[in-house]
């Protein structure tokens, strides 16, 4: 058997086990909620991941989540608990991860529903270990390029910030100065390139200065 | 006698409906609605899927694998504002029932002589510990309500005491074994902890705000707009099941005879008939029949989707945080809460409606919810989220 490609980072996952829902429990259920989750971690750890822990779905699982601060955390897609997960999503908003729903449902159509619907979660097979990986890859692909995204927009944001400063700045040495604007603009990329400072840095200072001499 | 609403132009656009609802006692309009053939006398068929858990229903809800659902009126307003997962377009048809919800305290705390929020508040003061209550869903309804009590109490839910979701069936044995204080949540959960000893029933919702919103129909805006005459006729056919349950005692009792099932809420007739009929006991030996029981009718003004309800829960999602931007609440209750198409459901099925999209409610600490002013609602409670700066 060939070895398992990993990961660029092992990705630290954890894996929730929760009873089955609803019908009250019995050998059946119970036995087939134990081999999904089985061949789930048989799956996961085979493809290279790393289950850093197997949490049950109780009140203490939002502490325990914050403790270990996973990448990822998979949950199967009938289980009662995963309003559970819904308030830790919402408590951990600003810095979301994947949540990655596990069934045995094998109907193609409604993973692609569900992911076409914007849900935040992603539909795994569990039965067989070597179609988890791709599963996941697209799970992880899509929620880092959202990401990316969002911090694209962060990025643009500081930009523009960053540029305001700027002609501000440009604004106090010519007024301040009598410089022209080139010459303003010029005084400051010396200043940058002469102290190693980023040119928003340096306009940073002209203005706290302005601010101290009044 | 399938009516003229069946054939013509008005003839729903899909004859089956798949409906969600989750195993609790306020489903009962729609388990109803299926039970006595109503769905078919409107010229649809009702095929109800148990659900496990609100993200659950949620999510086949926007996937389509449901048509409409049995969710949170809280809920269905956080996903059309986008709080925890993308903002979806939503709408409301119709609201299913009033109160009938309950905040249960642990046994532990009794025996502490706490019996309701005064007490509880003043055992916070002492500080000697830190106190933990859950709820079902944390845009739901049960967490709005408890927040709105613990303050009301003078208890900051969000700082002085820990919050957690937890799912019903697991809230007795959690309070039974001391990993927290108390719960809110529906029925027959709330008389289960009362009747196993692991609680006792600290206060009924309609004590917070009597004749309060409960469980609303829901589907999303685009399956309402793809299927007008089809959820014309469901809403029709819910509000006939409504009027029947709420006409006589006989009715509720083989309601709860029908809910008992293992395949709606699975629980003994018993634990389901006797808050349904307004009959309370508190587990601490009180005993009363309560004004403002769960009601799934009342003369047609329980079922009607005020626009006021749709936006008591918006302030109270920016109030806690949850919704972290200003709207325009009228607008968006304006779009999700369909009152036309409820209008013209309830003359099909020969329903009064209420003339006026806002009602006037009375909360338990005195204010005044009437629909107007929402920035001055939210900004007029001492205890709330801090805002963030620029928010």
């Amino acid at each position: 058997m060939n070895p398992p490609s990993k990961p660029a980072r092992t990705l630290r996952i954890v894996v929730i086990n929760t009873a089955p829902a609803g019908a009250p429990a019995c050998e059946s259920a119970l036995e087939a909620q134990a081999r999904r989750n089985a061949a789930l971690r048989i799956g996961l750890l085979e493809s290279g991941y790393d289950i850093v822990a197997s949490l049950p779905a109780d009140i203490f699982l939002p502490g325990r989540i914050a403790q270990i601060q996973p990448d990822m955390i998979i949950i199967d897609s009938e289980s009662d608990a995963r309003d559970v997960l819904e308030h830790i999503v919402i408590a951990t908003r600003d810095e979301p991860r994947p949540i990655v729903l596990f069934t045995d449902d094998q109907d193609p159509a409604r993973m692609d529903a569900a992911i076409e619907a914007g849900v935040s979660a992603y539909i795994v097979a569990g039965l067989q270990a070597e179609r988890v990986k791709p599963v996941l890859d697209v799970a992880l692909a899509r929620f880092r390029r959202e990401q990316r995204l969002l911090d694209e927009l962060s990025d643009t944001r500081r930009q523009l910030a960053e540029r305001k400063l700027i002609e501000r700045a440009k604004g106090v040495l010519m007024a301040k100065g009598g410089l022209s604007e080139d010459q303003a603009y010029q005084k400051l990329r010396g200043m940058a390139m002469n102290k190693k400072l980023r040119l928003a840095d340096v306009a940073q200072r002209v203005l706290d200065v302005e601010d101290l001499l009044g | 006698m399938a009516g003229t609403f069946v054939t013509g132009s008005d003839r729903p656009e899909k004859g089956v409906i798949k409906l969600g609802f989750m195993p609790l006692t306020d489903c009962a309009s729609l388990v109803m609605a299926s039970v006595l053939g109503l769905d078919e006398k409107y010229g649809i068929k009702l095929e109800l899927r148990r659900q496990h858990s609100w993200s659950g229903m949620r999510d086949r809800l926007l996937s389509g694998e449901l048509d409409a659902a049995h969710v949170l009126y809280g809920l269905l307003y956080g996903v059309e504002t986008g709080i925890g997962t993308p903002a979806t377009r939503m709408a409301l048809l119709m609201n299913l029932s009033r109160n009938g919800q309950a905040i249960t305290l642990s046994r532990a705390l009794a025996a502490q002589g706490i019996s309701d929020l005064g007490s509880l508040a003043a055992q916070l003061r002492k500080g000697t510990r830190r106190f933990t209550f859950a709820h079902t869903f944390p845009t739901g309804n049960h967490a709005m309500l408890l927040y709105y009590w613990l303050a009301a109490g003078g208890i900051d839910p969000l700082r002085e005491v820990q919050v957690a979701t937890v799912p019903p069936n697991q809230m007795a044995a959690n309070l039974a074994a001391g990993h927290m204080d108390g719960f809110c949540a529906g029925e027959p959960w709330s008389t289960r902890a009362m009747l196993d000893a692991s609680g006792f029933t600290a206060a009924a919702s309609q004590d917070i705000w009597p004749d309060h919103p409960g469980k609303a129909l829901g589907t999303t805006a685009a399956f309402a707009d793809a299927h007008p005459h089809a959820c014309r006729a469901l809403i029709a056919a819910v509000l006939e099941a409504a009027r029947w349950i709420d006409e006589s005692t006989e009715h509720r009792e083989a309601t709860a005879e029908v809910l008992s099932s293992p395949a709606y809420v699975n629980a003994g007739r018993g634990e389901i008939a006797a808050r349904l009929h307004g009959q309370y006991a508190n587990g601490l030996g009180r005993y009363w029949i309560d004004p403002d029981p769960l009601q799934f009718f009342a003369g047609g003004e329980a079922t009607f989707p005020y626009l006021s309800d749709g936006m008591w829960f918006m302030t109270q999602h920016r109030r806690w945080g949850l919704l972290r931007e200003e709207l325009d609440y009228a607008a968006v209750a304006a779009r999700v809460n369909r009152v036309g198409l409820y209008r013209e459901a309830a003359l099909m099925a020969r329903v009064p409606a209420p003339f006026e999209l806002l009602r006037t409610s009375m909360l338990m600490d005195g204010k005044v919810w009437t629909g107007r002013n929402p920035d001055a609602y939210i900004s007029s409670f001492p205890i709330h989220r801090p805002m963030p700066a620029g928010a």
